[in-house]
């Protein structure tokens, strides 16, 4: 299996639609899991691997965009490539402002859908490779002690060993132990290194 | 099956067709005995002389005078759309019965001595008198022997303004003939006054001859009673003659007394009767009208919603096993095109190909039949009987847009196997488009010929033809296309259907250019041999 090749999940209520698709993304590599609806697609246990959402804007029970909604709500990132009858231009800006990687009107072109998969997939693999740096990083940083975290927050702010000491009513001295102790476990060679790492782990808390 | 209730009136709204309603007829007779009640009040002070009361003459005169003229003016309308004669010369008596209102007022002793005209002689408003008196009546006569029905409104040529121009003319000339003559020869006619107030012998025989004509005319409107405008004359009749009774009779032709001046009231309520009923009816209709309109752009609009959200259904109906048909197609072409063709997944993307394009011709065969209820009920057509049928359901609505419908039968028409109402709809929306078509035509007559004639050997040819703007030769085609329309308000959907109609009966529906003016639509429709 080549490296752009991932899993695709189709969520479409007509069956020949269904096996339509899974035929024809089978048919380059990818692997293939076909729900009917949305509750469906939820209620059943999902491989973890780099994937795309190909969803039919009208389903029974919440619609496609609300479904869309839902998936953002539950935390669950997996990009969104949406599939329709009729092609609605309201209807496609709103999907595509929630995020949607395409908006493609029944019937389409295979190449269309295809490239509009593959960029999702791809987009799913940066974006879990992501989380798992910042898991790491998230790891390590837990790894410090409180007081390691406190100086760690100094020092990123660019504070001098001796400001911090006076700042924190500590002797110098132990400030650099600790520093040391903090590049050590945050894996940073440089002062740079921690900053960003820093950096990483202050948007991902903003983010949530 | 008919296509409206109405059969029997051309018109059924204007009040010269219109019988009328028992709301109509109680009024009539309420206000009837008012004015009886009225007379015999005024009895006791009928010979009471009320100097110098001349001053209201003028004053009444011009009353009346605008009265009659916009009852003219109101008839005139009402003959524009009728183009009956018989209210052409009611409208003539008003006119005539109000322009003498003006040498009678002008001449009528004291009242204009201010302005210094010339003196015409102790005679001539007496004479006035006796002409409006006696000539109006003579018109009633006229509008009740006629009948309302001596001009067909299928006559497009009949020349409706210039007969209105010269109508006026003619009325105008002689009010003014008589005039003079009276002003002229005031001693040479037979002496009526024997002065400003008091009248001659010879004056006796005029009242009388009055009473007969209006007791004439009432019985002739009694025995036909046939619409609102008769019933409403009768009235404006039964006040003339309660007015001549209190002029000459009770007031014993005392002028200035509390009789005269309660006659010239009753002068004044004939003159406004037919007024006020034309008004309140054109105010009535107008009230209708406004309802029904709005009435039916909702219906059209919700139609025009069901239309939608049927035409939306269908589209998805048709567009998912198709989209799934493209997708599986490429599918295939992608199994195929690996390395290995796998031919087992090219075959069952094939197999879902099929079962898809049959579903795909199912949804399409039930639109159809769900479309095409009773098309299977066919019947003898009987063109000439379904034509006329249509033609007389269309009449107010030609006549209303000053539409001549015609007709041209060949008699060795035989009857044809078909769906009547299909056929009926189809002559019924081709005439529609004719009538519609031609109206913003003014320079010229509005005809619609309907013909049906015996084409060949095993076909009949039907022709619709209009005398409107004709079909932009773009257009040509496109007006059978499905939701193409040329109207603002129009779906785009008759044409279509008419079409589909035609061709279904085995015929052919096409347009061609009316010369010099208009569209032709011809449609051919199969000869069954078993009804030759």
């Amino acid at each position: 299996m080549s490296q752009d090749h991932g899993v695709v999940f189709i969520i479409d209520d007509d069956p020949s639609v269904r096996e339509s698709l899974n035929s024809l993304f089978r048919s380059v590599g990818h692997v293939v899991h076909t729900f009917e609806s949305a509750l469906d697609f939820l209620d059943r246990e999902r491989p973890n691997d780099s994937a795309c959402i190909v969803l039919d804007v009208r389903l029974p029970g919440p619609s496609g965009l609300e479904f869309q909604r839902q998936l953002a709500g539950l935390g669950i990132h997996i990009p969104v490539v949406f599939i329709t009858g009729h092609g609605d231009v309201p209807m496609s800006v709103s999907a595509m402002k929630a995020g949607a990687i395409e908006f493609l009107t029944k019937p389409f072109r295979d190449q269309d859908l295809l490239d509009a998969v593959h960029r999702g997939i791809e987009l799913d693999r940066e974006c879990k490779k992501d989380q798992a740096v910042l898991n790491d990083l998230q790891d390590r940083y837990d790894a410090l002690t409180l007081r390691e975290q406190e100086i760690m927050a100094l020092v990123v702010l660019g504070q001098l060993n001796k400001q911090i000491a006076f700042k924190l009513d500590l002797s110098e001295v132990t400030i650099k132990a600790h520093r040391a102790q903090v590049m050590r476990k945050m894996k940073a060679r440089t002062l740079p290194d921690l900053v960003r790492f820093a950096d990483r782990l202050n948007s991902a808390i903003l983010k949530q | 099956m008919s296509l409206t209730g109405n059969t029997d009136g051309d018109q059924p709204f204007l009040i010269s067709v219109v019988p009328p309603g028992r709301r109509h007829k109680r009024l009539a007779v309420l206000i009837l005995l008012a004015l009886i009640s009225a007379l015999f009040v005024t009895v006791p002070f009928a010979h009471i002389h009320m100097a110098h009361t001349e001053v209201f003459v003028p004053a009444y005169a011009a009353a009346v005078f605008v009265n009659e003229l916009i009852t003219t003016t109101l008839l005139l309308v009402l003959y524009t759309a009728q183009r009956s004669t018989a209210i052409l010369v009611l409208s003539m008596g008003y006119l005539f019965s109000g322009l003498l209102v003006i040498p009678w007022s002008v001449t009528f002793p004291d009242v204009f001595a201010q302005l210094g005209l010339p003196d015409t002689g102790l005679q001539s408003t007496a004479w006035i008198a006796i002409l409006r008196r006696i000539g109006f009546p003579l018109f009633v006569l006229g509008y009740a022997m006629m009948g309302d029905k001596a001009l067909s409104i299928r006559n497009p040529l009949h020349p409706v303004r210039r007969t209105i121009i010269a109508s006026i003319a003619g009325i105008t000339l002689l009010v003014c003939v008589f005039s003079w003559i009276i002003f002229t020869s005031d001693d040479a006619l037979p002496e009526l006054m024997r002065d400003a107030r008091n009248v001659t012998a010879l004056w006796k025989y005029v009242p009388g001859t009055a009473v007969a004509l209006y007791v004439i005319g009432i019985v002739t409107l009694w025995r036909r009673r046939h619409s609102m405008l008769d019933l409403w004359l009768m009235l404006v009749l039964c006040t003339l003659l309660f007015e001549v009774i209190l002029l000459s009779y009770i007031g014993a032709g005392l002028r200035l007394s509390v009789g005269w001046w309660v006659g010239r009231f009753f002068g004044f309520v004939s003159a406004t009767v037919i007024l006020l009923v034309l008004l309140s009816e054109t105010t009535l209709l107008y009230t209708r009208l406004a309802r029904s309109v709005s009435a039916e752009r909702f219906t059209r609009e919700s139609r025009l919603a069901a239309m939608e959200a049927l035409s939306a259904t269908i589209a998805h109906e048709v567009n998912q096993p198709l989209a799934s048909m493209v997708t599986n197609a490429d599918a295939g072409l992608r199994w195929l095109q690996k390395e290995s063709p796998d031919l087992d997944e090219t075959r069952a993307a094939l197999q879902r190909i099929v079962s898809d394009g049959h579903r795909a011709g199912s949804v399409v065969k039930n639109i159809r039949t769900m479309f095409g209820n009773g098309t299977h009920e066919r019947g003898p057509v009987d063109l000439k009987y379904l034509i006329d049928d249509v033609l007389r359901c269309s009449e107010s609505d030609a006549n209303f847009r000053f539409v001549s419908l015609r007709t041209k039968f060949d008699d060795s028409v035989p009857l044809v196997t078909g769906n009547a109402v299909q056929l009926q709809q189809v002559i019924w929306n081709l005439t529609a488009n004719a009538i519609d078509a031609m109206r913003a035509v003014k320079d010229r007559g509005r005809v619609l010929w309907v013909k049906c004639e015996r084409l060949d050997l095993d076909s009949i040819l039907i022709s619709v033809e209009d005398s409107g703007s004709g079909l932009a030769p773009d257009n040509r085609e496109k007006i059978f296309e499905p939701f193409f329309t040329t109207k603002a308000d129009g779906m785009g959907v008759g044409l279509m259907f008419c079409r589909a109609i035609i061709e279904a009966h085995g015929g052919r529906l096409w347009t061609a250019d009316n010369i010099p003016h208009g569209t032709i639509f011809q449609f051919t429709l199969p000869i069954d041999d078993s009804y030759l």
